[in-house]
């Protein structure tokens, strides 16, 4: 009858990657199968002062190893906590949780766009959907916040990594830079997670495109399956103005239809 | 011979495990986890007369040892409700409480009128969001609106009904006997406590309404201390509420006067929580070859 479960995970690596940054590798005896880009993991601090659970993307997974990656920076109490999990660290955790991205069969050419941390849930999209032709652009501020350039160069062969400042890569937003190399790219969709400025950027830039835009979104979370309605985002449907939950409804919507 | 079942209000509970409104829905997400039917009752998910939209986001903060809400009783309206949910628990092996809300007095004698169509076995008053700008709150303060608004929807009302408490209020006891006096057939308490998270670096509140409520384990003492207060106060049954996060909890809660209890924020931390709480529960009353209503109120005061 109940075909979700509670599991229980163990931290095999937490690394540090960048300023602030952590890269954790978390092996489960009994993987789900069927995990898509996109979708999230929704993790028990094991300080039972925290109730909430942390939501964190899949950034990558193994099948085969029975791992699930969440590449994460540290911006609270609870980040902060996780990045002082040591291997062998036992955690509770609910996955695969939300809709993920999936690509119909139309979608041949996809473009991946990620922009800072937002770029962690961009591995576990190719890892998923293998037969697909991926180009990505990853945007980060300075040359001290660039992550995932090696493992999606691995996943997708082409990467453009810009940073804000031009200390790495080309410079400018990526966003931008993106929209100019459009015209030679021509991508059947764009697949994108990075902060809400940069959607209003990204809408923007890629107006004179025709090109499906679809973006993951981030919210504060409670239950992480729905039931509670903390973590809802404005969404424009049938012309019409509503809450929609990031957690199940998404966290995976069209560009056009969120309201920013 | 152990017995785990309880009775509120003629309505039969085989175990003293109700999930909290607002934090379980309408029980179908919990239920792909486990069979809700675990459970001794659920509380549904705020309803009112028209759907309501609810704050905008973010609508939740994480305290030590608890959290705030702020979701401002978003719900797809009672029509929406009647027609899905309602239908879909009536087949269930569990009792559902039917949590209604309201704006003004008309709204509540509304919605507890048109709760005689539903197949839900009772009906929990809320009078005590402090999440919504007009009403919800206001009934819940002074013990004479509690008594008011709860004689009026007994008046329309064929089902048991429950009146929730805020704890945001002079003397919890005097709005206890107002429910009372209103006719209420059980009340259930504490609702969430109000309060704030800041973020210092913004020097803003986390929540865009500014103020929540506050759940979660670290409010356990004051939920205990006001259910001691209520049973004291009336002879209605209580339904206790307020960080329950594990069995010896709910014993707690039953040796202070709650003849039931709710799980809410627990359900978050724990998604098999409240089903893992009543397991236990079970366990323990076995062992114990007890019945659990000869816990309650049998709280020994101390000198």
């Amino acid at each position: 009858m109940a075909e979700m479960k509670d599991r229980e995970g163990t931290i095999v690596s937490n690394v540090h990657v960048a300023k602030d940054i952590y890269k954790a590798v978390i092996a489960f005896d009994d993987l789900p199968e069927g995990i898509k880009g996109g979708q999230f993991v929704h993790i028990k601090l094991t300080d039972n002062s925290h109730v909430l659970r942390r939501p964190f993307c899949i950034c990558d997974f193994d099948c085969k190893a029975k791992t699930v990656t969440v590449c994460y920076a540290v911006v609270g109490e609870g980040t902060k906590e996780l990045a002082g999990y040591e291997k062998g660290t036992r955690v509770k955790a609910m996955l695969p949780l939300g809709n993920g991205f999936t690509p119909d069969e139309s979608m041949k050419k996809i473009v991946l766009l990620g922009g800072g941390m937002g770029s962690a849930v961009l591995p576990a999209i190719p890892r998923a959907f293998g037969d697909r032709e991926y180009v990505t652009y990853l945007g980060f501020a300075n040359k001290d916040k660039v992550v995932l350039e090696e493992e999606m160069r691995e996943l997708t062969g082409s990467v453009v990594v810009a940073t804000d400042d031009g200390s790495y890569g080309r410079k400018g937003f990526v966003t931008n830079i993106l929209a100019e190399d459009m015209a030679k790219l021509k991508p059947d969709v764009v697949f994108c997670c990075g902060p809400e400025v940069m959607y209003k950027a990204l809408k923007k830039a890629l107006e004179p495109f025709d090109v499906p835009v679809i973006v993951s979104l981030e919210a504060r979370m409670g239950c992480g399956i729905g039931a509670c309605l903390v973590c809802n985002c404005k969404i424009k449907l049938n012309g019409q103005e509503g809450y929609l939950r990031v957690c199940a409804d998404g966290p995976v919507f069209r560009l056009d239809e969120v309201v920013l | 011979m152990s017995n785990l079942k309880v009775n509120i209000a003629g309505v039969e509970f085989k175990n003293p495990v109700i999930t909290a409104s607002g934090t379980f829905g309408f029980g179908k997400e919990y239920d792909r986890f486990y069979n809700i039917e675990e459970l001794g009752g659920i509380c549904t998910k705020g309803l009112t007369i028209k759907p309501r939209l609810g704050n905008p986001p973010p609508r939740i903060a994480e305290s030590y040892g608890g959290m705030l809400n702020s979701v401002g009783l978003q719900n797809p309206g009672v029509e929406h409700y009647l027609e899905t949910d309602d239908k879909d628990l009536a087949k269930r092996n569990v009792v559902v409480i039917a949590n209604i809300a309201g704006s003004t007095l008309e709204d509540y004698i509304a919605i507890a009128e048109k709760m005689n169509e539903a197949q839900a076995d009772m009906v929990e008053l809320n009078i005590s969001c402090p999440n919504v700008k007009a009403g919800g709150m206001a009934f819940g303060v002074l013990p004479q609106n509690v008594e008011k608004v709860t004689a009026a929807v007994k008046k329309v009302c064929n089902k048991p009904v429950i009146t929730k408490l805020s704890p945001n209020v002079a003397c919890i006891a005097d709005n206890a006997r107002g429910a009372e006096a209103g006719g209420a057939d059980a009340i259930s308490l504490i609702n969430t406590l109000s309060g704030m998270a800041v973020n210092y670096k913004t020097r803003r509140p986390i929540l865009f309404n500014n103020n929540g409520g506050m759940s979660g384990p670290a409010v356990k003492p004051v939920a205990l201390k006001m259910v001691w207060d209520c049973y004291n106060a009336v002879k209605i049954p209580i339904i206790g509420l307020g960080g329950i996060t594990k069995y010896t909890d709910v014993l707690e809660f039953m040796i202070c006067g709650a003849r039931a209890v709710q799980v809410g924020t627990h359900n978050f931390t724990e998604p098999c929580g409240a089903r893992d709480i009543a397991r236990d529960l079970a366990k323990y009353v076995e062992e114990n070859n007890m019945d659990i209503n000869d816990l309650v109120g049998t709280l020994i005061l101390n000198g």
